[in-house]
């Protein structure tokens, strides 16, 4: 009973159209998960439903143990794709509204305020109008608002898309800290580098429909498909012809092969050192941006619960 | 309920504090104000003006009128000597050409032809004036009457001067409010426009309300902060959040006018315009008038996602509640007939037009504010509940609005 986030057969409909297709997930508490997915794969719907802004067709969705975001709206923290602040607002009244309406009162919202500002140098700001705000200052400060009451489980629908790198520096430090302080944190993102970095676990979704899902090393040991990397001084281009290797790429002094999963590498190498000097070997996983690609890449045909088998 | 009431603080506060409501609140009753001081001013101007001498040519084949006439230009001269006319007496065989030829030169203001059998027959007269001012008009006219009629009477054989002093004399009148037998102080003029003042008022707040609602929520949902909202509260209260801060938004207006309205009544001492009573009806029927109105608002404001778009389906409204704006006078006046009844059963427009009868006429019968303050609260609810299932769905919408039917179809099914 220690998952912050439960999700078993969730679908929903927009008409014909299948936006979510019996989705399931299981995320325990404290831990930061990754959802990833190319556009329009179901993602922000799928957040929706968790927030209980709209409601599945099928499927049952628990969150922090109650079965609708709604009863425990106060300990979640909610940033949405779409962003929007009130421009004639100042900062300090936005932040002031919002904390309220999350439940925060008197010197406690206070405090808050003054620390969330502090954090992301906007201090100087407080009494400037949302409207006076660069993009970046209004996305820090959104996230600050949506992190006021420090939430046991965060929630953030794309929250690095439009920052410079500085900021999404500094929005990955804020993120570490909210798991360091125990709150559980889901982030959708494209960017695969960020979600390999950060996350604990990940989820893929395509075309409405999981396509793979754990922690980051599971997902990337799943993929049999294993790469060796190989320098070496003299002429390679036999190590494309040799049995197991699915896929090649060979220039002078340089291989890159994929191997099929009954492949010993140590046996590649060995074939290697018959021909010629090896001066640097590397057996590599995929990283997900290439999980990515593979999974939903190109034809966009992968809808399957199962990874595709490696090309041959 | 802390959170209703902070989402109502914040629509209480964005509406009121916006440059477009302090206008309004101040500028509505000055405007008003200022007409009604400035036509006055404007009278008293017009009545200091210099005029120079104007000649009128008279050409009196009656030979009856002329010197009545002159009697009362001369009095006329005495009173504004600012504005004098001076009489000329034209020989019968003046051609009439000549006349309005000096008239167009500019030496005669203008002329008068009596005919022959003015005073002792049916026959009339021809004024011809160089200009179209209706009060020298009339002035003249009166003038040319009085006259007329005093050699008239002279010729019967009757005492102009002691007619006159009869007929000018009729017999003092003392009003008595009727309820009260306190003696009434205001004009007719004031008691009969109290009650179009108290429609007005709330018409203004509708209107107050209207923008302030439809804005928030289109800004909301432009700008998407509809979805960070409803992260931390439920469709429903933020709908009556923002009901509970518009109908306050309406109050604040309606007591600041009406408190204006008090404060004078009081200090020109016809106290009996605005009175206890009519303060109770009125804030009966605002409260629930404006709830109808902001729920049917919030309903339609969720809907859309552009101003203009709102505007477009807010004007079918709009027209009903002008409706008692153009009747109101037959209304005051017949506050009991079949079509002022009939209007106080339509909700949109019922506070307006029961307000405008109780004000005109303080005996309408108790079962008719009963039936339609029941009415008026049924219909409340009932816009409250489809306002709540539109602006579940409406909210997040977006793209092209809604059509009616469409609308209807979110009702059923949310």
């Amino acid at each position: 009973m220690n998952d912050a986030l439960v999700l078993e057969g969730v679908t929903k409909r927009f008409g014909q159209f299948t936006a979510v297709d019996d989705f399931g997930l299981r995320l325990p508490a404290g831990q930061v998960l990754g959802f990833l997915g190319p556009n329009g794969a179901g993602k922000t719907t799928t957040i929706r439903m968790v927030m209980s802004i709209i409601y599945p067709d099928a499927g049952r969705i628990e969150v922090l143990g109650h079965p609708r975001a709604s009863e425990v709206k106060d300990r979640i923290g909610y940033l949405p794709e779409e962003r929007g602040l009130y421009r004639k607002m100042t900062v300090q009244e936005t932040l002031t509204y919002f904390g309220r309406l999350k439940g925060l009162r008197g010197p406690v919202l206070r405090e808050r305020i003054d620390e969330g500002l502090e954090r992301i140098g906007l201090r100087d700001w407080r009494n400037k109008r949302v409207e006076a705000l660069s993009k970046g200052m209004s996305q820090k400060l959104q996230f600050i608002s949506a992190v006021l009451h420090r939430p046991e489980l965060v929630i953030l629908d794309e929250p690095f898309s439009g920052l410079d790198p500085l900021n999404v520096d500094l929005l990955e430090r804020l993120l570490a800290e909210l798991r360091q302080a125990g709150s559980t944190v889901v982030f959708s993102t494209h960017q695969m580098n960020q979600a390999e970095r950060m996350c604990d676990r990940i989820v893929l979704i395509n075309r409405g429909r999981k396509v793979i899902e754990g922690t980051v090393n599971e997902v990337r040991g799943r993929f049999a498909t294993r790469i060796v990397v190989l320098d070496g001084d003299g002429a390679l281009d036999a190590l494309a012809h040799l049995d197991g290797v699915t896929n090649a790429r060979i220039t002078a002094g340089h291989a890159r092969l994929e191997l099929a999963d009954h492949v010993d590498p140590t046996a590649v190498l060995e074939h290697a050192l018959r021909m010629t000097r090896v001066v640097r070997f590397e057996v590599q996983r995929p990283d997900l941006q290439e999980v990515f690609v593979k999974l939903v890449g190109g034809d966009g045909a992968a809808g399957g619960a199962e990874p595709h088998p490696p090309p041959s | 309920m802390d959170k209703i009431l902070a989402v109502a603080r914040r629509e209480f506060l964005a509406t009121v504090r916006t440059k477009a409501f302090v206008l309004s609140v101040v500028l509505m009753p000055g405007i008003i104000v200022g007409a009604m001081l400035g036509g006055g001013l404007l009278q008293k101007q017009s009545a200091r003006e210099e005029i120079p001498l104007r000649r009128l040519a008279v050409l009196d084949h009656s030979g009856a009128v002329l010197s009545d006439l002159s009697e009362r230009i001369a009095a006329h001269n005495a009173e504004r000597p600012n504005q004098p006319f001076e009489l000329e007496a034209a020989v019968p065989e003046t051609p009439v050409e000549e006349l309005a030829r000096r008239v167009r030169d500019g030496t005669l203001y203008a002329y008068l032809v009596l005919s022959e059998d003015a005073v002792s027959g049916n026959g009339g007269g021809t004024l011809a004036r160089k200009d179209d001012s209706l009060q020298v008009g009339r002035g003249l006219e009166d003038m040319i009457h009085e006259a007329v009629t005093a050699a008239r009477l002279r010729e019967a054989g009757l005492d102009p001067e002691r007619i006159v002093q009869v007929q000018s004399r009729p017999i003092p009148i003392r009003e008595l409010d009727g309820r009260t037998g306190q003696p009434v102080a205001s004009e007719r003029f004031a008691r009969m426009m109290t009650p179009f003042a108290f429609m007005f008022l709330l018409f203004m707040g509708t209107f107050g309300i209207g923008q302030g609602l439809l804005t928030t929520l289109i800004e909301e949902k432009g700008s998407r902060v509809i979805e960070v909202l409803l992260s931390a509260v439920s469709p429903m209260q933020l709908l009556t959040g923002k009901i509970v801060g518009m109908v306050a938004v309406g109050c604040l207006l309606v007591s600041v006018w009406g408190g204006v309205g008090f404060a004078s009544a009081q200090k020109y001492h016809v106290a009996e315009l605005v009175t206890g009573y009519r303060l109770l009806m009125a804030l009966l029927y605002f409260l629930p008038g404006f709830l109808l109105l902001s729920s049917l608002l919030a309903a339609i404001g969720s809907a859309c996602n552009e101003l203009k778009e709102a505007q477009s389906m807010v004007f079918p409204l709009s027209l009903i509640t002008i409706v008692p704006m153009i009747f109101w006078y037959y209304i005051a006046e017949h506050p009991q007939s079949p079509f002022s009844v009939a209007l106080s059963y339509v909700p949109p427009v019922t506070p307006m037009v029961m307000v405008l009868r109780i004000c005109a006429d303080p005996y309408t019968p108790l079962w008719q504010l009963a039936s339609t303050l029941a009415l008026l609260w049924v219909s409340v609810f009932a816009a409250m509940w489809v306002a709540g299932k539109v602006f579940r769905v409406g909210v997040l919408m977006y793209g092209k609005p809604p059509t009616l039917t469409e609308l209807a179809r979110w009702v059923r099914y949310s």
